[in-house]
């Protein structure tokens, strides 16, 4: 997934959905959960290895390109077979389908510059590291992981 | 003129989306898609170019024949009961994908859910060490 979420940083400002419109022509790609009054969860395109919306598309619009499942808006034709496809419920159909792009052609994606809690990055390595010393610290707790 | 093969047809939004002329008419309520097909005397095949289950084909024009009409009952969702898709579609997904991934991680089969549930789901399973940890701080 080539933007993490920490969702421990999540504070439901709900600036990333804001974001992603701006640059999508109102139309967003991104969706803030809230998961009764305690935590706080965008949920967005995973850009998962095998994707399951480019196995069901079957005029090749949605492909994988490198790490990112990439759309071809010339070739949909909004049929809506991948939004039934997607696990997570993230390709949005009208006339055409609507995902994360990752916001080709910026240096970072939107959401990710907005966040104001740096609850989003493209950063493997920051996702990683944050996610071992939080594990480090339920460890040192007692606690479970 | 068109001619649908309603054992093919899988209730889908690509020929209605494509017809540049508007002579495919979709009808949506709560429970039901239905789907028109008006005679039509283009040469344009894009319907049947861009039909995922290749249920369409051109045949002459020809005033006596019906024109053809197909409903589809959409599927509640089994969290929400929310209609969401019509059957073949999401038998069309089944087949389609592995059959081991047809179940998340609880066993549910989430293909029978809608997208605004599996977000929901998501969200929460995301959330599941937070939340654990943040009520327990709350004590």
């Amino acid at each position: 997934m080539p933007v993490y979420v920490d969702v421990d940083r999540c504070i439901g400002c709900r600036s990333c959905e804001v974001a992603c419109q701006r640059v999508h022509g109102g139309i967003g790609h991104i969706h803030v959960h809230f998961v009764g009054d305690f935590a706080s969860v965008p949920i967005f395109c995973h850009h998962c290895e095998e994707a399951s919306c480019t196995i069901a598309c079957f005029s090749g619009a949605l492909y994988k390109d490198g790490e990112r499942t990439a759309f071809d808006v010339k070739k949909c034709t909004g049929c809506g077979l991948c939004s039934l496809a997607c696990p997570y419920g993230v390709v949005w159909t009208d006339k055409i389908a609507h995902k994360c792009d990752l916001c080709e052609g910026r240096a970072e994606p939107a959401c990710v510059a907005t966040c104001p809690a740096n609850a989003l990055t493209t950063d493997y390595e920051l996702a990683s590291r944050r996610e071992r010393a939080r594990a480090a610290r339920a460890a040192a707790k007692g606690g479970r992981r | 003129m068109i001619k649908v093969d309603d054992s093919l047809c899988i209730g889908c939004k690509s020929c209605s989306n494509v017809c540049p002329s508007q002579n495919i008419v979709r009808t949506e309520t709560e429970k039901m898609r239905s789907i028109h097909w008006k005679r039509c005397k283009e040469e344009c095949d894009l319907c049947v170019e861009f039909c995922p289950a290749r249920a369409l084909t051109l045949v002459p024009f020809d005033e006596t024949v019906q024109e053809p009409d197909l409903s589809f009952d959409l599927v509640a969702c089994k969290i929400c009961g929310s209609r969401y898709a019509s059957e073949p579609m999401l038998r069309r997904i089944e087949a389609a994908l592995a059959a081991d991934s047809e179940r998340d991680s609880e066993g549910l089969e989430w293909i029978r859910v809608c997208p605004t549930c599996r977000r929901s789901r998501e969200a929460e399973m995301a959330s599941r060490e937070t939340v654990l940890e943040r009520c327990r701080r709350g004590q």
